[in-house]
């Protein structure tokens, strides 16, 4: 039995398994030849500014059962958000105190250097804070205006509390352009209140901060309207009357009106530390994309359907036969409902 | 050659690689009896070979799939320089000039000038290790011993920036101890301090730094910015000014020398002098070093895809020349058998 070769391809060209063959060919050809494709990828450029005064201290979060401090949290918290921004992004760090940004390092691409960013993060500590207070407002408009000079959005980590509070006036007064700088405020600490750890000079730890340790009420400014009726109010040497104010300042929580106050005042969003991946998506949702470009390698695509062709010819896909079931199985369906 | 893959678990898919012993992409043919078709050796063989290049074909898209590459890895290699940690002072007086004001027109502050030359020699010293910490008030750890140039270089950018208040040398000195591993006699470690003013160390406070200096074993460099007018590190002190509070950089000086470490201290009074110290600690710090380094990574999807094709035309070119055998009807059951 002869049969000539060019009948008996034309033959069975008309198999659809011929079909699935060449096309598998052609897809793995053009794998080959593929180039890689030019595209755009957003990433980010962030300036992180973290509070390292001594209510971050606070140990109101929890993790696996024991208490962690927020300043702990927040670092966990970064650490993890670096390996999760899209490439190509960058990432600077400052630390607050008292009442300015102290900048660490401009921003720097953390997919390249993300151990060495990654270092510098896990060694922020609160002994780098060279004064006790904390002037928020003046450091969250200290930290946009860095911003705003390294051209980068802005990440401000901070549980909101003034230390000294504020004055009766009220606090300072932004003089930027609210918007110019995008970013969110992050506000670090538990909804219920909680005692603030207490060190001494040399850094070790001695209780908690006392009632009577920290001031209440700031005198500066003109006295609340309500002062005539204190005890031991007088016009001229005791504006704010003679007791001792009293008040929750020793104790702290997340100030989360306060900061979304200020966070709506600079045209920043506010959201609350919780982990990294909150923390990503809050960021990547009001940070400014930067666009860079960047190469896709797609040679998957055609590799892939190369791969679902060659096994659709060893018949491990649907083939007539099962097409042919699928009427059978509508059929059975019909009768029995 | 080491093989690696960018998305490992694609691989799970290569068992799909026995399927070509399942099943076959040619027709089949029922035949009365197998006993009908004598034994061929050449048709075992064909159906090996085209079983063979099934298997070869799935197994080398799937492994293209998962992006081999070879090389990548990180090798250690020995290099000359040394562990580099830069103390800088970030103090107020840093943003103003060696004339001691505050910079205007084209004069550059000393901090700005530090910035500069230390941006270059960072830069000529490819295999350190850099950490920067910074003082003022309080010791700042910036940035830990790293390989990362252009994170040292950021962190280094960010030193000319408006400081805080005070001077506390100390502290910073003794942060940036810390940042080296203790008891390592193998490596080198340098500490470069870069400060315009002295500070005086309570002696109970010299006694830690100097044990810590036996613990971690650093050469000292001390670069001092002199001010115009302040008095200088090797000035010796008159008859009513002996003492630490009126001198405090000498004292620092003299203190330093008392550490038991290699010391070298440097008095610049302008960009030009820093250069020169700069070029100095460059030529002396030169010893052996362990730095890692990456290996290109040469990528092999592509070949992977390419060795795939000879055995896709291969099935294709069987498939083509598939015979059609024609048998009779059979009367009884066929036994079906695969034709190659």
């Amino acid at each position: 039995m002869r049969v000539p070769i060019a009948a008996m391809i034309r033959q069975n060209a008309r198999d659809p398994r011929v079909l699935a063959l060449a096309t598998a060919i052609v897809l793995a050809v053009a794998a080959v030849a593929l180039p890689r494709l030019p595209i755009t990828r957003d990433g980010v450029r962030v300036l992180v500014v973290v509070d390292i005064t001594g209510s971050m201290n606070t140990r109101d979060y929890s993790r696996g059962g024991a208490p962690v401090s927020r300043l702990v949290v927040a670092k966990e918290a970064l650490r993890d958000l670096l390996g999760r921004l899209p490439c190509p992004s960058r990432v600077g760090l400052a630390l607050f105190s008292e009442r300015v940004p102290f900048l660490l390092f401009e921003p720097v691409d953390v997919c390249r250097d993300y151990g060495a960013v990654a270092g510098a993060v896990d060694s922020v500590d609160w002994r780098e804070g060279w004064e006790g207070d904390s002037h928020i407002a003046e450091g969250l408009y200290g930290a946009i205006a860095m911003a705003q000079g390294l051209d980068s959005d802005l990440m401000f980590i901070t549980d909101g509390q003034e230390t000294p509070p504020l004055p009766l006036s009220g606090g300072p007064v932004f003089d930027g352009k609210p918007g110019a700088v995008r970013g969110v405020v992050v506000g670090a600490g538990g909804y219920g209140l909680a005692p603030i750890p207490k060190f001494d000079d040399r850094g070790n730890e001695i209780g908690f901060w006392g009632v009577n340790d920290v001031q209440h009420e700031n005198h500066f400014g003109p006295p609340p309207p309500d002062a005539e009726s204190r005890p031991g109010y007088q016009a001229r040497n005791a504006p704010f009357g003679s007791g001792m104010p009293t008040g929750t300042e020793h104790l702290s929580s997340v100030r989360e009106p306060y900061l979304r106050a200020l966070a709506g005042g600079t045209g920043l969003t506010y959201a609350h530390l919780e982990d990294g991946r909150r923390l990503t998506r809050a960021l990547l949702a009001a940070a400014t994309p930067r666009p860079s470009a960047g190469h896709a390698d797609v040679r998957w695509v055609p590799g892939a359907l190369a791969l679902a062709a060659l096994l659709a010819a060893y018949g491990l896909f649907p083939t007539a036969r099962w097409w042919g079931a699928v009427p059978r199985f509508v059929n059975a369906v019909g009768r029995w409902s | 050659m080491i093989l690696n893959a960018d998305h490992p678990w694609v691989l799970v898919l290569l068992p799909l690689a026995v399927l070509p012993w399942l099943r076959s992409p040619h027709r089949r043919t029922a035949i009365g009896s197998i006993a009908v078709v004598p034994a061929d050796r050449l048709s075992a063989w064909v159906r090996l070979g085209l079983r063979i290049a099934g298997m070869l074909a799935i197994a080398l898209i799937i492994l293209a799939l998962s992006g081999p590459y070879h090389g990548g890895r990180l090798v250690s290699r020995i290099g000359t320089g040394a562990q580099l940690v830069l103390l800088l002072d970030r103090s107020g007086s840093m943003s103003d000039t060696f004339a001691g004001r505050t910079p205007e027109g084209a004069e550059e502050s000393k901090a700005s000038a530090t910035k500069r030359l230390l941006r270059d020699f960072i830069g000529r010293r490819p295999h350190d290790l850099f950490g920067v910490a910074a003082f003022s008030t309080a010791p700042m750890l910036v940035l830990p011993l790293t390989d990362h140039q252009d994170a040292v270089l950021a962190a280094v950018n960010a030193s000319d920036r408006r400081g805080l208040n005070f001077t506390n040398i100390a502290r910073g000195l003794g942060m940036a101890l810390s940042m080296f591993a203790a008891d390592r006699p193998d490596e080198h470690h340098v500490i470069l301090l870069v400060s315009d003013g002295g500070a005086v160390i309570d002696p109970h406070v010299q006694d830690q730094l100097r044990a810590l200096f036996a613990r971690y074993r650093a050469d000292l460099y001390f670069l001092f910015l002199r001010t115009a007018g302040s008095k200088g590190l090797f000035d010796e002190p008159g008859p009513d000014e002996n003492t630490p509070q009126a001198m405090p950089e000498h004292f620092l000086h003299r203190y330093f020398q008392t550490l038991g470490v290699p010391y070298h201290a440097f008095q610049a009074e302008s960009p030009g002098q820093v250069e020169e110290a700069i070029r100095q600690i460059d030529a002396l710090e030169r010893y052996p070093i362990t730095y890692t380094e990456h290996l290109p990574r040469r990528d092999l999807t592509g070949w992977a895809y390419a060795l795939a094709c000879p055995p896709l035309l291969l099935l294709l070119a069987a498939k083509l020349m598939e015979a059609r055998v024609r048998v009779r009807p059979a009367a009884t059951r066929p036994d079906r058998r695969v034709a190659a």
